[in-house]
């Protein structure tokens, strides 16, 4: 066994041999339990370790990671083959700023063991089959401890525990020709937040409504993106507002700075800042403090998300949304990238049903199939419906079927939105939105 | 770590355990427009350790080796909790004990490659494609390569050493003519090879690009039902994405219902139609000697003259369906247990040339790659690179907003020629399912003509 070296004494060494370096190291510890078919498949425990390098020398950047800790030659060399003939490096590593206060840790996290897992999700998986057995029902829990180490040659040096705690099923009927699929889950870093309860029954409340199938019409009409169905609407603006994406010219947003381009009732804002929120930080990973920030405020474009790297090349200031991959940021393998923190859209004054009863017929959209599908540089989307009722003189007649939706976003949300409802909800643990009613979207129908 | 792993098996107080443990060298290159985006060299260990208590699994992983004991406590110590819960018990189809040791020769071997080498190449390939017209505004090239020395080892006595392989190469390239229309070209290869594999691709990049400059110029495919042949790449997503998956036993022995569709012995398609997953076939990605049970690659018949005749197996669903194991239990990587996943899979080819196809189809349509898309069970959607219109025998213009909806049942029926040009490839990306991305595999077939398939445009 070799003696593990720290992250700054490694730091320490490599420093002689660059202009500059970073050292991420993750230590993580998953405890994953999965039902499938209503009957606990598998635990299992990943203790994982492992460390990335980012260096600057004689200009250019180089990255390697291990997942050796006490590797004191190779990961340098690695990061040093790469500099040489990597990217002109447009940035310094960032010295150590006052970042906000952001409750990232709950120590009763620790504590749940897997027995306690194992509960949390046989309770869904007995709520949802009460309500009907012959259901295929998939269900986990997890829990997840992080600890990251961020210390860079500017002398920034960061040491961070956080927790995630996460809940879900998936319920499949197939019968011929039709299959009907109900997807949701709660995810939050502190342990007493997650209701599973709450999980099974907004599952059970749409199972309810799913009953019956109702026929649409193929026409442009009002609809109603909700839970899931919000994500379709902000596609476009995770890679519009992405920093790379305006340097590298590709963003229609780019040129729209503080005009006001969307109907001023519709505001987004990425907040990493919220206590205990999935995606919140008091840094990003590369040491940048995250903030709570308008990207569209009444309707105006307020700004767009950097890394280091693109904030330097768009001669842009970083926004603290350089994350390495995965969905909640974390990972030591891949270099930082732009990505949102918790995405949050403020909620109108109405409430949901009266959004129904105002409208005739319209369609609420709950799950879509190929989310991304279609041009979303452009603005546009083009997906089939995976969950979505319809709505007819303010009442839910059932579940449509065989059912696409397509239109662009840029365009509806200028002067096709309807209303925005007045309880927002967090959709899978990293958007925070009302429901969004727009009119005048393309359905079509087999 | 031989000794530290057996000495681990033999302390293991599981009825069953296995450990597999992987180092792995990668290397990326990635490119976005002029921006490179990734140029790294890293390297990896890790192992997971499975055990089998009282018929329920208890898994852990880990990347250090130092506590290699521990680490098969904590196994055992969940599974046990596990084996209170379940309803059936676990069992594995029995296997021989193989003590093997596999090693690979590439032509260029990419560890010895330089970082430089793969750079240059890559920016090349990547200068090509923004070099054919200012409309080209965006691209994508990436190339990657992985060597893993997977060391496999159960309590049954089995003990392997196997060297994987692995590059891909990536070119693609955004063409945009005013605001709304946005086109894409895009070539994805993987292979089981070395460096070589990618030398000498400037015609695919050269294609990416000139596909999306053409495409700006095709007409969007009017909705509809028609006559369909699929180019060798698109059957064989087709055939992967809407039929492999219902095949791989531990999907289909939880699902009741489609074991009552999926009967073997019921007639599928016609009886030219026969549908392979083959564990060897040279050069192509995921041909790894063994699988990560231990089991040996084989090649297995999903449907021979129209009529369904095996599934793909792990240990645990052979058992469980009394069946043999077919060498499918793979995993991605060290973080993840086995799951039955395909390796080559294609229709074989038929006698039908692609002019007899054509011949006698009055309006219909050729449609060819595949971006992607999603199946549910039995529907499914691809979304075509490309397509021809078919007028009167021949190929017409070119169209573009093809998207294939159906059900594969249906479809596989409604297969009524069968090329003989087959035609296997791997791509750049792999295959997903439960949360495992992306594992190497390669899929194809021959032409294949279908009546009545659904075409859909972008929804308008």
């Amino acid at each position: 066994m070799r003696n593990q070296i720290r992250s700054t004494d490694l730091l320490e060494r490599v420093a002689k041999q660059t202009d500059g370096a970073e050292i991420y190291e993750l230590h993580s510890l998953e405890l994953p339990v999965r039902f499938r078919a209503g009957v606990l498949e598998s635990v299992k425990v990943v203790e994982t370790a492992g460390r990335a390098l980012r260096i600057i020398k004689d200009g250019r950047l180089g990255f390697s990671t291990t997942t050796d800790l006490s590797d004191d030659t190779n990961l340098l060399q690695n990061a040093l083959e790469s500099a040489r003939s990597g990217d002109p490096a447009p940035f310094r590593f960032p010295a150590k700023q006052p970042a906000p206060s952001v409750q990232c840790f709950d120590p009763h996290v620790e504590h749940l063991d897997e027995q306690k897992l194992i509960a949390l999700g046989e309770e869904i998986v007995e709520k949802i089959k009460a309500y009907d057995a012959t259901l295929q029902i998939d269900a986990w829990a997890v829990k997840e401890l992080e600890e990251v180490t961020l210390c860079n040659t500017s002398g920034l040096e960061l040491v961070s525990r956080r927790t995630v705690v996460s809940v879900g099923a998936s319920v499949t009927r197939a019968q011929e020709g039709d299959i009907l699929i109900i997807y949701d889950q709660d995810t939050s870093r502190r342990a007493d937040k997650l209701d599973g309860t709450a999980v099974a029954q907004r599952i059970i409340e749409r199972l309810r409504l799913a009953e019956k199938v109702a026929p649409v019409e193929t026409k442009a009409m009002p609809v109603i993106f909700h839970r899931g169905g919000v994500l379709v609407l902000l596609m476009p603006f995770m890679v519009g507002l992405d920093g790379r994406n305006v340097f590298l010219g590709v963003s229609p947003l780019r040129e729209k700075l503080n005009q006001k381009i969307f109907d001023e009732r519709f505001s987004l804002i990425d907040d990493g800042t919220i206590d205990f929120a999935p995606r919140s930080t008091p840094y990003d990973d590369e040491g940048t403090p995250t903030a709570r920030k308008f990207l569209v405020e009444k309707g105006v474009v307020k700004g767009f998300l950097y890394d280091l790297k693109s904030a330097a090349l768009a001669k842009a200031q970083p926004t603290g949304n350089g994350f390495k991959s995965g969905f909640r940021g974390g990972g030591f393998r891949r270099p930082p990238g732009v990505a949102f923190t918790s995405g949050v859209i403020p909620p109108g004054e109405k409430p949901l049903d009266q959004v129904f009863k105002d409208l005739d017929e319209a369609l609420v959209v709950e799950d879509v199939m190929q989310l991304g599908g279609g041009n979303p540089l452009a603005g546009e989307f083009s997906n089939p419906v995976l969950l979505g009722f319809l709505v007819r003189k303010g009442e839910i007649v059932g579940r449509v079927k065989n059912t696409m939706i397509a239109g662009n976003v840029y365009d509806l949300l200028k002067d096709k939105l309807i209303a925005l409802s007045d309880r927002p909800e967090w959709v899978f643990g990293f958007v925070h939105t009302p429901a969004i009613a727009l009119d005048g979207v393309s359905v079509a129908s087999k | 770590m031989r000794d530290q792993i057996l000495k681990a098996l033999e302390r293991s107080r599981a009825d069953y355990t296995e450990i597999r443990v992987e180092r792995e060298w990668r290397t990326e290159v990635a490119y976005r427009k002029e921006n490179l985006e990734n140029l790294e060299a890293s390297s990896e260990l890790g192992g997971i350790v499975r055990c089998l208590v009282g018929g329920g699994w208890g898994i852990a992983v880990f990347n250090s080796l130092d506590n290699l004991e521990k680490h098969v406590e904590d196994a055992y110590r969940i599974a046990k909790a596990v084996s209170a819960k379940v309803l059936e018990r676990v069992t594995l189809a029995p296997a021989q004990p193989v003590q093997d040791e596999v090693r690979v020769s590439l032509k260029k071997d990419p560890r010895s490659v330089s970082l430089r080498q793969k750079q240059e190449l890559l920016s090349r390939y990547n200068e090509l494609m923004l070099k054919q017209s200012d409309k080209i505004v965006s691209t994508n090239a990436r190339y990657t390569d992985s060597f893993k020395e997977v060391t496999y080892a159960n309590s049954e006595g089995t003990f392997i050493v196997e060297e994987r392989p692995d590059v891909t190469l990536l070119v693609s390239a955004t063409a945009r003519e005013g605001e709304k229309n946005i086109q894409r070209g895009a070539e994805s290869h993987g292979w089981l090879a070395g460096f070589e594999a990618v030398e000498n691709q400037e015609e695919k990049a050269l294609k990416a690009a000139r596909r999306a400059l053409d495409l700006l110029k095709a007409k969007p495919v009017t909705a509809g039902v028609y006559t369909v042949i699929l180019d060798p790449d698109l059957a064989g997503v087709f055939i992967h994405e809407a039929f492999g998956h219902l095949c791989e036993a531990d999907f289909l022995f939880k699902n009741p219902r489609l074991q009552e569709v999926l009967k073997i012995g019921r007639q599928f398609g016609v009886k030219e139609l026969n549908v392979v997953d083959d564990g060897y076939l040279p050069g192509l990605r995921g041909n790894f000697k063994y699988d990560d049970e231990g089991t040996p690659r084989q090649k297995v018949y999903l449907i021979k003259n129209g009529i369904l005749n095996s599934f793909l197996h792990s240990r645990e669903t052979a058992a469980k369906m009394g069946a043999q194991p077919t060498g499918n239990a793979r995993a991605v990587n060290y973080q993840f247990e086995p799951i039955v996943r395909m390796r080559n899979t294609y229709i074989e080819a038929g006698s039908a040339s692609f002019e007899q196809m054509l011949k006698d189809i009055d309006y219909g349509i050729y449609a060819c790659g595949s971006f992607g898309g999603q199946t549910m069970i039995e529907q499914f959607t691809f979304e075509a690179m490309y397509a021809y219109e078919i007028v009167k025998g021949q190929l017409g213009e070119l169209l573009r907003d093809v998207v294939l909806t159906g059900n594969v049942f249906e479809t596989l029926k409604n297969i009524e020629m069968i090329g003989n040009d087959l035609v296997i490839k791997g791509s750049s990306g792999g295959c997903g399912k439960d949360g495992q991305f992306p594992l190497p595999i390669t899929a194809g077939g021959p032409h294949i003509r279908v009546r009545t398939l659904t075409i859909g445009g972008k929804a308008a």
